[in-house]
């Protein structure tokens, strides 16, 4: 077989960078050498660095993925995903906003088919943790806003999601999993799971929420009308309470403000 | 060059690197002290970790800020890249110095930012004119969208370049003239560097530009060594300050007198007494000098 | 909007169960008056200014999970949970369960609504 020229070492930013990605690509040319030769492993802490940094980035990120699957193999799938995936803002706090759906289609992740599941619940915790502080709607405002309002126009109400509000549905029983994970006592079973991640104040508070519960905050939190909300969660859901769901909503603290019907 | 606005609300006293694990540790001590040491007086943080929309960060920053005087430490501006500073990120730093309101604001001289992303690491440059104008450039621009005067860090470095024609101290004294910047002096880079390099820290501090200090930093290193087994030190702020660096540090406060101090401890955080006696030790050194400097007047 | 949806059962609906909502008494959670004393730190991340883990380690080492070189498999608390559907359980008997349980930071319902 022709032997392959060993690739060309350039020389600036770009040349470091890509370097620092793939331990193959070549030391870049403005690298003062030493006795003649590249520092390959002075040049090795900063590929550790990046990498390390950014592995270890993942890891804060999502802990109970890592519980999940091992240090060693969390560490390898992360190793792979931070060089497809490098950061595009300097903003650790938000890295790996892409996991959560790349572990899915991670083939030797496959037997762990919730992981995806997890992750997004983690991603969904991280999001609610950094989320603009605003009070949420309380049930008094509610009901001084709906005494104002015409009985036959409070299918037209609209309500703000809290900043906060994050909605995860899975295939798997993902809040189990993770609250069995995180030290909470709960049966485990088999099925799907929605979740609502909250942070009303101060703490992150996650709640597994019934049948249509997750329908209707999604419609609600996308701006339609209760009326369309509630009949898109009783098209999912035969004989969606609303009045229970809303109670539940205002009382978790699931918006930020509620719109009149104009006119 | 503009004037640049710096509240000298930062004492020349020492400061830890605020750690998420030390909120309840520090708001839980008594008023007007830090746990009772009374020697930690200040927190420096890192602006990155500070810059989400709200949420606990935020609450626990503003009610230590009303505690404490509070340095802004930013690690992701990338400085020394070939590219333009990020607006966005410039913004967001701009947003976070107005609520935040810190006594002293500093940056690295470093880059971590390219085309292909954020590389999440201090990356060194060449020390040439064309990285000077760059820096400086980059350094005004920073100081025209915050409105502070900056603080740039001497770097840990673990490589050189050939593209080098300038010595680091020179570099740095180019880059203030011409941006008016301040000078941020973490005397464990200099140790670090001067071993990984070769060359003698106390002859470094010798010709740095003292004057021009507005804070010093200190940390501790982990030692590994290069293809020829040579002594190659790492910036890992993972230890305590070692010995040579304490006596760097004392050879600087000697010839400057007391200047604010950080100590940074970044992995492996310790328990809030470990660092808090850290601080102790470089409180001691800089009463030292104040005294010297009162006893002298 | 569908006709569905503003057919005059769904109008009543909907009236009512505002209505109903608004006939409540106040009952909103005390967690605005608790002290905010919890940071959830184990959410926080971090940039920070301190470099790694030397020069030996993952960043000189590629592993190609396309080829035949990934060997690793899931090894950790994911072996407690059954993938099998026709188990009902999806959590196994903790035979052997000695994973580690950090404290909850987190308020935790199973349900809304509990009424």
């Amino acid at each position: 077989m022709p032997k392959t020229p060993p690739p060309e070492a350039e020389a600036g930013q770009a040349a470091f960078a890509a370097a620092l990605l793939d331990a193959d690509a070549p030391i870049p040319a403005d690298v003062a050498k030493i006795r003649g030769q590249a520092p390959e492993k002075r040049f090795a802490v900063y590929r550790n660095n990046v990498v390390v940094s950014l592995i270890s980035a993942l890891a804060s990120a999502y802990p109970t993925v890592k519980r999940l699957v091992g240090a060693q193999f969390f560490d390898a799938m992360a190793g792979v995903y931070v060089r497809e995936h490098p950061p595009i803002s300097p903003m650790m706090i938000f890295y790996g906003a892409a996991f959560p759906g790349w572990v899915e289609s991670f083939p030797p992740a496959e037997t762990v088919p919730y992981l995806g599941g997890v992750a997004r619940l983690e991603r969904a915790r991280r999001e609610a943790y950094h989320a603009a502080d605003i009070e949420p709607f309380t049930m008094e405002q509610f009901q001084a806003v709906a005494s104002g309002v015409a009985p036959e126009r409070m299918p037209e109400l609209r309500f703000t999601a809290h900043p906060s509000l994050r909605l995860v549905r899975s295939a798997h029983p993902v809040f189990s999993i993770w609250a069995d994970q995180n030290g909470h006592d709960v049966p485990v079973r088999q099925g799907g799971e929605d979740v609502m991640i909250i942070r009303p104040r101060s703490e992150v508070t996650m709640r597994q929420t019934p049948p249509g519960g997750f329908t209707f905050l999604s419609a609600m939190s996308a701006g339609q009308t209760l009326a369309a909300a509630a009949a898109s969660a009783e098209a999912e859901t035969q004989g969606f309470d609303l009045a229970s769901h809303l109670t539940a909503a205002l009382e978790s603290g699931v918006f930020s403000g509620v719109k009149a019907p104009e006119g | 060059m503009a004037d640049f606005t710096c509240e000298a609300d930062i004492p020349a006293r020492t400061g830890v690197g605020l750690k998420p694990e030390h909120y309840d540790a520090v708001l839980a001590a008594p008023e007007g002290t830090s746990d009772g040491s009374a020697h930690v007086a200040w927190f420096e943080i890192h602006c990155e970790n500070y810059m989400g929309d709200g949420g606990p960060p935020h609450a626990a920053l503003r009610a230590i800020r009303e505690r404490f005087p509070i340095s802004a430490h930013g690690v992701g501006l990338s400085i020394g890249a070939e590219r333009g500073l990020d607006p966005e990120h410039l913004a967001r730093l701009k947003k976070l110095v107005a609520w935040c309101d810190p006594g002293l604001f500093s940056e690295h001289l470093a880059w971590s930012t390219h085309d292909s992303g954020f590389l999440n690491d201090l990356l060194p440059v060449p020390y040439n004119e064309e990285t000077v104008a760059r820096v400086s450039d980059h350094i005004s621009q920073v100081q025209d969208v915050v409105g502070r005067r900056m603080l740039l860090e001497n770097p840990s470095t673990y490589l050189q370049f050939e593209t080098s024609t300038l010595s680091e101290i020179d570099f740095l004294k180019e880059i203030a003239a011409r941006s008016g910047c301040g000078l941020l002096l973490d005397v464990n880079n200099v140790y670090v560097s001067a071993v990984n390099h070769g060359y003698s820290a106390e002859a470094y501090l010798e010709g740095f530009p003292l004057d021009l200090v507005g804070e010093v930093h200190l940390g501790g290193h982990a030692e590994d060594e290069d293809d020829f087994g040579d002594p190659l030190l790492i910036d890992a702020h993972d230890r305590a300050v070692i010995d040579p660096v304490w006596a760097l540090y004392d050879q600087v406060i000697a010839a400057i007198g007391p200047r604010p101090t950080l100590i940074e401890w970044d992995n492996d955080v310790p328990e809030w007494e470990t660092l808090a006696a850290e601080a102790r030790r470089a409180d001691a050194v800089l009463a030292r000098y104040a005294n010297a400097k009162d006893a002298a007047a | 909007m569908s006709n569905t949806a503003k057919s005059a059962t769904v109008i009543g609906a909907v009236a009512v169960a505002v209505a109903s909502v608004a006939a409540m008494h106040g009952n909103t959670p005390a967690e605005a008056a608790a002290k905010e004393k919890c940071y959830g730190i184990s959410l926080a991340g971090q940039n920070d200014c301190a470099a790694g883990p030397g020069t030996t380690c993952a960043g000189t080492s590629t592993v190609d999970y396309q080829g035949n070189a990934w060997t690793l498999v899931p090894a950790g608390d994911c072996v407690l949970y059954s993938t099998d559907a026709s188990d009902e359980v999806y959590k196994l008997p903790a035979t052997a369960d000695g994973a580690p349980r950090e404290g909850a930071l987190d308020a935790l319902e199973r349900d809304i609504p509990s009424a």
